[in-house]
């Protein structure tokens, strides 16, 4: 227990550390994310979050780990503006997002890039139209899909089963699909909730790998798991929730149950 | 914008394609409301057509006494023509009187026989009066009625077609409220069965919504192919009940043609074809603009 707290203590040296060096542009590896005593209550009057502080600098990978309805959904629907928080602020890039206007926030969430556990693929559209639609929806050129899409698929390892419809494929594959989509703006933050929650371990092992190639490209991860092996497996900086409270924060700690 | 437009309308005809039996009932129920709403306005105008027809013919004859003479008829004449509410006046002399009725009743040989019989001239001299409007016939006739000449005048005529005018007035008048009643209940109806169509659209679209939402789709990309879905409707409603229309107006035509002789129905129609179907899509397109708008408002997060 003492370990831990002073694992903590670290993390917050270390955020310190950061904070001046956002101070200097030229390092490009400032605080993207920044919850500053966040509290979310739902309308049914269940508390999700409690006063949560924490800092995510660019380029992290962190866990949030913790049972069911422990907060860590919460945290990311907060991020992507899919729900306001109830009280404290919420920073993205440096810009408080409840100052953000209701039409730009289809410009927010095209900073970043979700996955979820059940895929959310369109059942009667190719791997290929699936990703493309990201992009279409958004008013890109067909020629840019036409050039964008195969990228992102050769990159899940894909490229091949462009023209297959999701139902032919296996559930790690089509949560590639779904890694791809999310990936295909180029956002800055990928927000993965419980990618492997439907997967067997093998077809997990490689979603995180995917997440730690893609986290070395560097881009943001935010992964929301409950399972240990899975978070052990990226072996990064984890936050522990309980019950919508942080309990613990740890660098590159293994998590335990 | 353009790319916008262009992706959110095929997203919308494909919509409307894919639903086939919901797009056409909505679209039926659309003619239907349409439909009622142009036949009530053609009738309209074609009643307001025999009613200017029939009011052009209408007048009053004031008969005078034998013995006056052409200098006091004058003179009233004069005195009606001052009067506002008068559109025209016309003097018949007892000659030209005389003449008239052997024209009209040149074919009728005893009506001839007892006029020669009687020898003189058995008709007097009138003043034919005309209106601007058919309510003021009345004002006119107190008009006489209070001035000096009431001696000098036999009788006072009012034309027959005084009661045909109020009757059609009266007519006109019921089409407009039925009409506007029954415009009202259709329009009600089409708005909800759009509403309901949309709803269902906007059910079996919840996949790629929330996708569109994830991935950062602007609204009102996500709005537009169920505005346009609504549009689609009404526009194609109004062609169709447009086609509709004037095949009924082809059919009728002989039938009202009885009623109201010398006037071509078909060209009078065409005259208006513009204006009937501006009103048409207008009132189409609204429609279907306001049930998808209630759809979106309820059903639709973005």
């Amino acid at each position: 227990m003492k370990a831990k707290i002073n694992t903590t203590e670290d993390i917050s040296k270390k955020d310190i550390n950061k904070k001046e060096e956002t101070a200097d542009p030229e390092t490009g590896n400032g605080i993207i994310i920044e919850f500053d005593n966040v509290t979310k209550v739902f309308k049914d009057d269940s508390l999700a979050l409690e006063d949560a502080c924490f800092k995510i600098n660019a380029g992290d990978f962190v866990s949030f780990v913790g049972p069911s309805g422990a907060g860590k959904s919460t945290i990311l629907k907060l991020i992507s503006s899919e729900e306001a928080p109830t009280s404290g602020t919420i920073f993205f890039d440096g810009s408080p997002l409840n100052k953000i206007k209701r039409s730009k926030v289809p410009l927010h969430r095209r900073n970043i890039g979700t996955v979820f556990q059940d895929f959310k693929l369109l059942g009667k559209k190719t791997v290929f139209e699936n990703v493309a639609y990201a992009l279409e929806v958004c008013g890109a050129p067909a020629s840019e899909i036409k050039e964008s899409v195969p990228q992102i698929l050769d990159i899940v390892g894909l490229g091949d089963k462009m023209e297959k419809f999701p139902k032919q494929l296996s559930g790690g594959e089509q949560q590639k699909v779904a890694l791809a989509r999310a990936l295909i703006h180029k956002p800055i933050v990928i927000l993965a909730d419980e990618p492997t929650g439907n997967l067997d371990s093998a077809s997990s092992v490689e979603i995180v790998d995917l997440l730690l190639k893609i986290n070395e490209l560097g881009t943001t991860i935010l992964l929301a798991s409950h399972d240990k092996e899975i978070v052990n497996k990226a072996s990064r900086r984890v936050i522990c929730l309980d019950k919508g409270k942080i309990v613990g924060d740890l660098a590159k700690s293994k998590y335990k149950m | 914008m353009f790319l916008t437009i262009k992706r959110t309308f095929k997203e919308a005809i494909s919509n409307f394609f894919r639903n086939g039996w919901l797009s056409l009932a909505t679209v039926s129920i659309l003619i239907l409301s349409l439909y009622v709403v142009s036949v009530i306005y053609v009738v309209t105008l074609t009643v307001d057509g025999v009613l200017k027809n029939v009011q052009e013919k209408v007048n009053i004859s004031i008969y005078f006494k034998p013995d006056v003479a052409e200098a006091k008829i004058t003179e009233m004449e004069k005195y009606l023509r001052s009067y506002m509410a008068v559109k025209s006046v016309d003097y018949v002399s007892k000659e030209q009187a005389l003449e008239d009725f052997k024209n009209n009743n040149a074919d009728e040989p005893i009506i001839m026989q007892s006029l020669q019989e009687i020898g003189e001239n058995p008709l007097q001299a009138s003043l034919v009066v005309k209106a601007n409007n058919a309510e003021q016939y009345q004002n006119v006739v107190d008009y006489i009625d209070k001035s000096d000449f009431k001696g000098d005048i036999g009788r006072i005529n009012y034309g027959k077609n005084r009661e045909i005018i109020e009757k059609l007035n009266k007519i006109i008048a019921t089409i407009r409220k039925v009409g506007i009643t029954l415009s009202l209940i259709f329009a009600a109806i089409a708005i909800l069965v759009i509403f309901n169509t949309i709803r269902i659209t906007i059910y079996t679209h919840r996949h790629e919504i929330e996708i569109m939402r994830l991935v950062g789709a602007s609204n009102s990309y996500i709005r537009l192919p169920f505005a346009f879905e609504g549009i689609i409707y009404g526009l194609a409603a109004s062609l169709i009940s447009m086609v509709i229309l004037f095949i009924t107006i082809k059919f009728m035509t002989p039938y009202v043609s009885a009623v109201v002789p010398s006037e071509n129905l078909i060209a009078f129609y065409s005259s208006h074809f513009w204006k009937i179907f501006g009103i048409q899509v207008l009132v189409g397109s609204f429609l279907g603009i306001s049930g998808s708008w209630i759809a979106m408002r309820r059903y639709l997060k973005v």
